[in-house]
């Protein structure tokens, strides 16, 4: 492995490789490409954002600290997720936390904590009515997202925010192909019923 | 052309895009029936909906916190591959003389182990000489430095004495370094604390 190659285009297993060799600055560009898909997902979980933080921080941990025993034959980010999503789902079995509201984390001791920990939806509407029609639908999204079994949540964030394929989400989450496809299924239908007086 | 409405795992796979024989008839069905259709966009809306939220990022100190618990390890066989890359000179001459002078060496030492091997009895005998000189050089250097230490008599007592005596004496002696040991330690630790 060339000593010069530049870390932010080489792919995640060359990466991975000069990790094993006791390169830090391949640790660090792991942790710069994923810690926003892992922060991302665990959040949508938890719902909170001090929480997720605590957990993205052990999942990387986690990861890192075993990367001697990483298989090459899997994608390093389908591992990855398969940590994090594991350690959030044991979080939300601790805490039996399976829905809260997306105005702030329930934990929040006072307004501003309750306002830091809320969800900042960005509309990105042409004007001020597909605003606040993007705001509203984004918000309901987050809030129906919030409401589903975590599994499902899990499933549908990897499928819809990371673009995975089926597969992928079965060897990510230990799970059946057939039962990935009825999670989605099921995750699907409980998102359009929750959204449908919008469409009214 | 299907005569009845879409199922909902057949609308899933139009939303996942599926190809094969399997759809045509889907979406053939999809032209002629308005309601699968606003189904399949109402779904459709939900997926797109979901793409378009936002990634959240943690807070700038995340990686600082996140490297600060992993130990970054080089195997040894890492660390050994550098280091022979870094006694490697840059200098293209340089290396050119190095492996000149390491193949003659090489070759050298190659030699002398075949000669020796095809002569055993000159290697023998050269081991025997190295040998009786090492063990020579040895005992007269402890006898100095038991003479030094104890005068002439502890070494003709060495000499002359069994081995039990002389483990004794071994004995005594060790005791009284550690005893030595102790009481010096012992006097420092009171100094030190006189002085704070």
């Amino acid at each position: 492995m060339p000593a010069f190659l530049d870390l932010t285009n080489a792919p995640d297993a060359d990466v991975v490789t000069l990790a094993q060799q006791g390169r830090e600055d391949a640790f660090r560009e792991l942790v710069r490409r994923y810690e926003r898909p892992v922060f991302t997902l665990i959040f949508r979980m938890v719902r909170d954002t001090a929480t997720a933080e605590d957990l993205s921080q052990d999942a990387f941990i986690k990861v890192l600290n075993n990367i001697d025993k990483y298989r090459p034959e899997f994608k390093f980010s389908s591992w990855l997720f398969k940590i994090a999503n594991n350690i959030a789902i044991d979080f939300l079995r601790r805490r039996q936390l399976n829905t809260i509201s997306i105005d702030g984390s329930p934990h929040a001791a006072t307004a501003a904590e309750a306002e830091a920990s809320a969800f900042d939806i960005d509309a990105g509407g042409e004007n001020a009515l597909d605003a606040m029609a993007a705001k509203e639908l984004g918000s309901a999204i987050e809030r129906a997202i919030g409401a589903l079994r975590p599994e499902y949540r899990a499933c549908i964030m990897l499928r819809h925010v990371e673009g995975r394929s089926y597969e992928e989400i079965a060897a990510t989450l230990d799970l059946p192909l057939g039962t990935v496809k009825t999670y989605i299924h099921r995750a699907r239908s409980q998102l359009r019923e929750a959204l449908e007086h919008l469409r009214e | 052309m299907h005569h009845r409405h879409l199922l909902p795992d057949e609308i899933d796979q139009l939303l996942d895009d599926a190809s094969g024989v399997d759809v045509v008839p889907l979406r053939a069905h999809l032209e002629a029936c308005p309601d699968c259709a606003q189904k399949l966009a109402d779904a459709r809306l939900v997926c797109e909906s979901i793409e378009q939220l936002q990634h959240f990022a943690p807070s700038p100190r995340f990686t600082a916190s996140v490297m600060a618990q992993v130990q970054v390890v080089e195997p040894w066989h890492v660390a050994l591959t550098n280091t022979a890359h870094r006694l490697v000179p840059a200098s293209r001459r340089v290396r050119a003389v190095m492996f000149a002078s390491g193949s003659l060496l090489a070759i050298g030492l190659s030699a002398g182990v075949v000669w020796l091997l095809t002569r055993p009895d000159m290697a023998l005998y050269a081991a025997g000489l190295a040998a009786g000189r090492a063990r020579r050089v040895l005992l007269d250097a402890t006898g100095t430095v038991i003479t030094d230490a104890f005068g002439q008599p502890a070494l003709d007592a060495l000499h002359s004495g069994s081995v039990s005596r002389v483990a004794l004496g071994g004995a005594l002696v060790l005791t009284a370094v550690g005893l030595a040991t102790v009481s010096l330690r012992a006097a420092a630790t009171s100094a030190r604390r006189a002085r704070e």
